[in-house]
């Protein structure tokens, strides 16, 4: 396991000279131009009088290049030098001077005749100029009536994290990002509560304009992300929309004739932040005993190899210890300590005409657990050029590389399930079997986990993915006001998947006679092919009209080729020659053709109105089905800007907001034909005459549904309410929204009565759904003097019900029954009234002390002094289903997070809190851990369990064969899933700039070291590994704790610097 | 503002051209409403019924568990016994148990197909003789799926063609509708159907028809109507049905589809350890687990019960001769396998001991384990591929008996028995013996009683006569442990279905 290196070799032997490459190839394109302008520039030959110069600072003096200059009035404009240095001739000694910076309040200066100009620039906290990316345009801040919230990429490199979905975690309020899984596993995301019962809840991301998926994406190239949660602002994307949508936008260059160069490097390590406390050799064995020997119906013999002539042999033949000496550390066998780094290169720069931005990344992940990790190498290059006044071309352009290593559950047990169940007598590794593990026996030991190390380890499953983003835009500048502009980009992935398994054998419950091939090769091309007019203007100074008409096909074509073979030795893992081989190919397609159109009308910048409305047309629905239209429709009042509000100071902002817009779900997330029925022919079969291949192989056809014609759009109607308040110049801020959102037409799997004999159920339009909810957020700003600060708070809270469910029978649908996690009942269900996937289960209402309160209670079937009391809900004398009740539901009551940012001098220090509060977990792996169903290993808490002489305890009696039901899904194992955490801390010092540029000479400018943590404390009373609990498989299964990956805890040092 | 103009026409010009665009249609899949025109369409669809038959959901998993636990013949091997299987063994099952879930999806999924080739076979006109016999195996199929359904649950719903909307619910029908729809499709299906030598090995036959008819009718008590029927299966002939010489031919893989083999449930073992946990595909799995489940020295779930054990004749309880069906049914210590190189130890069985004839110790089942030729290693984990017998000869020969003597013919029921006695490696003393005395009809029940379980142990046939035999009053005691009147007779209906079918909710079995 030599894979890893602090400073990855690949990265710098590969990637480091693909930059310097590119930064030639650019470097030849726009360096010249900005000489070119130059000589326009003086081609033009002004009336010179004055050529006034002077430097560029920020408030502690630092110097600011890149700011823009223009005379007032003019088309004459200049920008700061490196050193903040800028030289510009004015026509008179009293024009006035324009300086303008991007997160710098705009001044502006009479020259009175001087020449030297020296200005300080005060940072814009909260700025009003703020430009924010709304769908198919840009608004300022100030002009915006819906719920748009905003993240900085620097916010979002902030954390050693692969990916902006887990980038954007407490970020955003109203946004919930649930870690889902081990490295390369994306994050459960929501915005505004879950809208949908079946469908995914992903959010519709945009990327430069573009749809397409993050997964490539190295959040250190993003300028920003702009969020838009409520649907008069998302509606403009219509049928996508309702789970809202995420717009990035990535750097661009600047105009500033500079040429800048970013390295930005960390190395870290992860680990588990909890254990479990399990039996060890000597526990287990007396647990055995207390269970088997308790075993219903009559008790069970101790296993064999616990026999004290089995139990005192050598693990295996020359071995000097034995089973009974052995104490295997199954935890410590199975989590590790993971390195983690990222390592970015980025280049950016320009000149008057051209610039561009260019970078490559490799982030590196490994699990904390055996057999997982994960990598991306990232390369972007994007660039824009000024053709000429009219007509101004750029693009955008992304690879990624990305290797997964996971693993797949054996059955529904996972890797840490079969950990705690793992016999802590057993090594985990013996030479002499094929493959080096070992294994219990299960007739032998009377258990039958999986060695999860040797699960880990011996299957090879890794996925290999390849992925381009690229788009491609002219705009036509027409006159000041009419601009077109004219898209075209193509988001390509491929991932090939490889499962290998060797020919081993454990001698116990883990063997392979033959090794297995498998690769899977899925590909995805997604065109996007958008025409866009903006019409733009102010009409006698207070009319400002606004208008986007812009027509839209989006194509999308997945390519799927599966095949599968054996080999009959471990030297060849390809499928030459190999047996029992299949294969199979498939593809489809979808199209999406959109007109959309908006109007907005400001007057005076004090009365806003916005309409849009979006008509798609979607492949995927039955003919006749496949058009909807999405209108949306929001107004702002400036009040800020009225004059009874002019002379009160202290408010320097105060807006209010309200919209309405329907959306709906993106159809494809059904697959793209999801009406018909169709027969899979060939799709089965069936060995007759003895041969399972040949003749027989496919011989059988069936189809497993029914078709539906008539299904169509979910749609959902949203109003939002809100307003933003700034006092003091915007150094406190306060934004707050309250919205409702209704989904009509709700996609569900209508259960069928198993008795229809269908192996699934179809889809239909049935029933509805709302969330009701409140966003807030909060901040102070201290942005001068040497000590400055920045706090924010953000909180969401989202009421989540299910309106109506016309198809299903009895208007409930059921999920998450699994046989070893409570035998089997739902562990879930959806039923009008209560939150979806409400916990489902029985009431625990003690334990049975003895024979007279068990039979004083109602019948309850199997139960002894010791077993569970379960609660007769409906008072009929009998426990059944029917005494089942909620428990409970995964959605917190309210989200929140604070994030405290400070810089002393040359010191910084950032502080990420964030936390839940209110939801439940269904701690299903408690039931592995003190469930006693059967014989396995567990918690020491099994160690408590009752007995006549121990009855001061909640875990019930052992008894093998758990006759009472004690695992049933129950009250038992409903925790509270609140947390509160350090999601980062991160504590950096730079160099001081002056003494750094004069040591270098000029080479670097900025030097900034950290040293940070993520998840360096959660407090929380949930008893799992960790109360961030994703979904076993979307199926109304979230928040229930299956034995999931824990969210691991990191440190890293990491260095970042400008030349 | 003309630029605008031309551009907005354009654009609208795409627009309306475009828009067929969005008529696309799956290119990997064939549609219901294209697809089952022709004979071969038709007999694939007979095939997808088969397939789920051998699936887990039924008999290479939970069919046989739900049989064997609703039956006197096992107890639990150990604590691995799942709960759900404790559950059924031990009576103490609700509407949610899973195993029984299964079954009851598996049947209705074989109904399901079923139906679509009866739904269709109406318009197949390119091969009259084949779409007949397709026909007729689907009614085999669906035949033997509602009498499973209906010895074990009661009236269920009573579904015989596609449903064409999800509103088309079923209530439970009468257990003599059931019926009904039973005989008759086995009725037609005996018309139909070939004899063994001219069809593929492993399909449904005439002979099977008959033989499952016989086997319903006589559950109905119409035992004229099941002699009748059981009379129709061939005894001679490339088509017929006779004892084989060696009783263990029946449960071993080299001698499938052998002469006493009326049906059998194939299973092919492809030599890479994986069985098929649900899903299909062309090139699906094809093996069982039941070599796992009960094997002694893999899973031992289930074993034979102290009953079923001691039910044996043995010199040890006065026998003129032991029974060699006992070593031939079940495996005890000291027994060797893996082609006699191994010998069984107690050590190598987890789990609980047996008590025969007041002798504790380890017993497992023998019949349908592969043991006999491989390993303890290998059966670590081993999904085999050995054929389950469902109908053998020497069922009928016993249940014929039991028709004779319920229709007066002692004597020819006496005869029967020791037909099956016969056999060349079990030869046992022919009835009456001093244990089994024939003289009356009554003594002649205690004999066929004995005679079935000992013949046919572990052949998910026993729970069925349990139901008929405690309704003819032929039981002293209750043969099931903790059973409660009025209630475990019958199963509880699946909580999914009472769920989802308006029609069957409310209408659940008494007792639960």
């Amino acid at each position: 396991m030599k894979r890893k290196y602090l400073l990855n070799s690949y990265s710098l032997t590969i990637f480091l000279p693909v930059l310097l490459s590119v930064v030639v190839l650019n470097s030849a394109f726009a360096l010249p131009k900005i000489e070119h302008a130059k000589a326009l520039a003086k081609a033009k030959n002004f009336n010179v009088d004055l050529l006034v110069n002077g430097k560029v600072t920020d408030e502690s003096g630092v110097a600011l290049p890149g700011v823009t200059i223009t005379v007032k009035g003019t088309t004459v404009a200049t920008t700061t030098d490196p050193n903040g240095v800028y030289h510009i001739r004015v026509p008179n000694a009293q024009a006035v001077l324009v300086y303008t910076f991007v997160g710098y309040l705009s001044q502006e200066v009479n020259i009175n005749g001087n020449i030297v100009l020296n200005v300080q620039l005060k940072a814009d906290n909260k700025s009003l100029n703020e430009i924010i990316v709304i769908g198919y345009g840009s608004q300022k801040r100030a002009a915006v009536t819906g719920a748009v919230s905003s993240v900085s990429g620097k916010t979002l490199s902030s954390l050693p994290v692969g990916g902006v979905d887990q980038a954007l975690q407490g970020r955003v309020a109203g946004l919930t990002v649930v870690n889902n899984g081990s490295p390369g596993n994306a994050p459960i995301i929501q915005i505004r509560g879950v809208s949908s019962v079946n469908s995914d809840s992903n959010p519709l991301y945009i990327i430069d304009g573009v749809p397409g998926g993050i997964g490539g994406i190295d959040p250190r190239d993003i300028q920003s992300v702009d969020v838009l949660k409520d649907a008069s602002s998302a509606a403009i994307y219509g049928s996508r929309a309702t789970n809202g949508v995420i717009i990035i936008t990535t750097k661009k260059g600047s105009n500033n004739n500079n040429v800048a160069l970013n390295v930005d490097s960390y190395v870290g390590f992860q680990e588990l932040t909890k254990r479990y406390d399990l039996l060890n050799t000597q526990q287990y064995v007396k647990y055995e005993r207390a269970l088997d020997g308790n075993a219903f119906p009559t008790p069970i013999g101790v296993p064999p190899r616990l026999q004290d002539q089995n139990f005192n042999l050598p693990i295996y033949p020359g071995a000097k210890q034995t089973f009974a000496e052995t104490n295997t550390d199954w935890q410590s066998a199975y989590f590790k300590k993971g390195v983690l780094q990222q390592h970015d290169v980025s280049l950016s720069g320009g000149g008057e005409r051209s610039r561009f931005f260019t970078s490559a990344g490799y982030f590196d992940q490994d699990g904390i657990t055996q057999g997982t990790y994960y990598n991306r190498k990232n390369f972007r290059m994007n660039s824009d050029h000024n053709v000429n006044k009219l007509i101004t071309i750029g693009e955008t352009f992304n690879v990624s590389s990305t290797r997964q290593r996971f693993t797949i559950d054996p059955g529904n047990r996972t890797g840490i399930t079969n950990v705690v169940r793992m016999l802590p007598y057993i090594p985990v590794y013996n030479p002499n079997n094929p493959g080096g593990f070992m294994g219990p026996q299960n007739s032998f030991d009377g258990a039958d986990p999986v060695n999860p190390v040797e699960f880990a380890l011996i299957n090879e499953n890794r996925n290999y993915g390849f992925s381009i983003h690229g788009n491609a835009y002219l705009t036509a500048k027409f006159t000041p006001w009419l601009t077109f502009k004219s898209t075209y980009g193509i988001d390509y992935g491929t991932n090939r998947q490889e499962q290998y398994t060797p020919i081993f054998n454990d001698g116990g419950t883990g063997s392979s006679p033959i090794a297995s091939i498998t690769e899977n090769t899925n590909s995805g091309t997604s065109t996007l092919y958008s025409q866009q007019l903006t019409f733009d203007k102010t009409f006698a100074g207070k009319h400002h009209v606004s208008a986007v008409a812009v027509y839209e096909v989006q194509t999308n074509r997945g390519d799927s080729q599966n095949s599968f073979g054996n080999q009959n030795n471990n030297t060849i893992r390809t499928l030459q020659n190999a047996t029992n081989t299949t294969t199979n190919y498939t593809y489809s397609t979808n199209v999406l053709q959109s007109l959309v159109g908006r109007v907005g009308y400001d007057f005076e910048g004090k009365y806003l109105l916005s309409g849009s409305i979006r008509r798609d047309g979607l492949s995927v629905w039955a003919p006749g089905h496949k058009y909807q239209n999405f209108p949306a429709a929001s107004i702002g009042w400036k009040v800020d800007q009225e004059d009874f509000m002019k002379d009160i100071k202290s408010i320097s902002e105060f807006k209010l907001r309200a919209g309405y817009g329907v959306t709906g779900i993106n159809g494809t997330v059904l697959g793209n034909y999801p009406y018909v029925s169709n027969v899979s022919a060939g799709g089965t079969t069936y060995p007759f005459n003895n041969l399972a291949t040949g003749v027989n192989q496919g011989n059988g056809s069936f189809y497993n549904s029914l078709s539906n014609y008539s299904l169509h759009w979910e749609i959902t109607k949203s109003t939002n309410i809100g307003f933003d308040l700034g006092l003091f110049q915007n150094a406190f801020t306060f934004s707050a929204e309250v919205y409702k959102r209704k989904t009509d037409n709700l996609i569900l799997n209508v259960p069928l009565p198993p008795s229809f004999g269908f192996g699934s159920n179809p889809n239909s339009n049935v029933g509805s759904m709302q969330n009701i909810g409140i966003e807030l957020t909060a901040g102070y700003h201290k942005a001068s003097g040497d000590f400055k600060y920045d706090i924010t708070g953000v909180f969401g809270l989202d009421r989540n019900k299910v309106l109506s469910l016309t198809g299903s029978a009895n208007g409930s649908i059921v999920s998450g029954g699994d046989a070893d996690f409570g035998g089997g009942g739902p562990l879930t269900n959806t039923v009008v009234g209560q939150p979806i996937q409400s916990f489902y289960g029985y009431v625990v209402q003690g334990i049975f002390q003895n024979a007279a309160e068990v039979s004083g209670h109602a019948t309850q079937t199997g139960a002894a002094p010791g077993d569970l009391k379960f609660k007769d809900r409906d008072g009929n004398g009998v426990i059944d289903a029917n005494d089942r009740e909620f428990l409970g539901s995964y959605l917190p009551k309210f989200t929140y997070s604070l994030n405290y940012a400070a810089t002393y001098k040359n010191f910084d220090l950032s502080l990420f809190f964030q936390g839940v509060y209110g939801n439940k977990i269904f701690n299903a792996e408690k039931i592995i851990l003190q469930g006693m169903p059967r014989l396995f290993n567990a918690s020491t808490d099994v160690l408590k369990a009752w007995t006549p002489g121990n009855t001061n305890t909640d875990i019930p009696r052992a008894v093998s064969g758990d006759p009472n039901g004690n695992v049933r899904p129950s009250s038992r194992w409903i925790e509270s899933g609140s947390y509160f955490r350090l999601k980062n801390l991160q504590f950096g010092y730079s160099l001081p700039t002056t003494w750094l540029k004069a040591a270098t000479n000029n080479n670097i400018n900025k030097v900034r070291i950290y040293l940070s943590s993520t998840n360096l404390f959660t407090i929380t009373k949930y008893t799992g590994l960790d109360p961030e609990i994703g979904s076993k498989n979307g199926t109304l299964t979230n928040g229930i704790d299956y034995g999931q990956y824990p969210t691991p805890r990191t440190f890293q040092v990491g260095l970042q610097a400008t030349f | 503002m003309l630029s605008t103009g031309i551009l907005l026409a354009i654009t609208l010009i795409i627009f309306s051209c475009k828009k067929s665009a969005l008529d696309t249609s799956d290119p990997n899949n064939l549609t219901t409403g294209n697809y089952y025109k022709t004979a071969a369409q038709l007999k694939q669809g007979v095939n997808a019924i088969y397939a789920i038959l051998h699936q887990n959901n039924l008999v290479s998993r939970e069919w046989y568990y739900l049989h064997d636990t609703r039956s006197d013949e096992v107890a639990a091997g150990g604590g691995q016994l799942e709960v759900p299987r404790g559950q059924l063994l031990n009576n103490t099952d609700d509407p949610t148990n899973s195993v029984m879930n299964s079954v009851w999806n598996g049947w209705y999924n074989v109904i399901f197909r079923a139906n679509v080739v009866t739904d269709n076979a109406p318009k197949v006109t390119d091969n009259v003789a084949d779409v007949k016999e397709s026909v007729g195996e689907a009614k085999f199929l669906r035949g033997w799926a509602y009498f499973d359904l209906v010895s074990m649950w009661g009236g269920v719903p009573l579904v015989t063609s596609v449903p064409k909307s999800p509103s088309e619910f079923k209530p439970r029908a009468s257990v003599d509708a059931v019926y009904a729809q039973i005989i008759q499709d086995l009725t037609d299906a005996a018309a139909v159907l070939p004899a063994k030598s001219a069809t593929d090995k492993g399909r449904a036959t005439a002979a099977a028809a008959n033989a499952m008819l016989g086997r319903v009718l006589m559950q109905k008590g119409d035992f004229a109507g099941a002699k009748a029927a059981f009379l129709k299966i061939p005894t001679s002939g490339p088509d017929g049905y006779t004892l084989t010489p060696r009783y263990l031919d029946n449960f071993e893989l080299a001698t499938e589809f052998n002469p006493e083999s009326i049906f059998e449930v194939v299973f092919v073992d492809k030599g890479d350890n994986g069985y098929n946990w649900g899903g299909e595909s062309a090139s699906e799995e094809q093996s069982t687990v039941r070599n796992q489940e009960y094997c002694p020295v893999a899973w031992r779930n289930l074993i034979p019960s102290n009953k079923y054990l001691n039910e044996f004749e043995s010199t040890a309880t006065g026998a003129a001769k032991t029974d060699p069906r006992f070593s031939y049914s079940v495996y005890q210590t000291g027994d060797t396998f893996n082609n006699g190189n191994d010998v069984l130890t107690d050590g190598a069985q987890n789990g609980n001991s047996s008590v025969v004839n007041g002798v504790t110790k380890k017993i497992s089942w023998r019949k349908f384990m592969i043991i006999y030729q491989e390993s303890a290693s290998t059966a670590g984990f081993h999904p085999g591929g050995n054929n389950q017998r469902i109908i053998r000869y020497a069922e009928i020969l016993l249940d014929l008996a039991e028709c004779d003597n319920e229709l007066g013919d002692i004597s020819g029921a006496v005869a029967l028995l020791n037909q099956v006695r016969d056999r060349a490696d079990v030869a046992m003393p022919h009835y009456p013996t001093a244990q089994f005395p024939v003289a009356s009809k009554s003594d002649v029940v205690k004999a066929i009683m004995h005679e079935k379980m000992v013949e046919m142990g572990d052949e998910e046939v026993r729970n069925i006569d349990i139901l008929r035999w405690r309704k003819a009053g032929y039981f002293t005691t209750e043969p099931i442990a903790n059973f409660k009147p009025g209630r475990d007779e019958l199963l509880p209906i699946p909580q999914a279905e009472l769920d989802n079918n308006p029609l069957v909710a409310g209408h659940q079995n008494p007792g639960y």
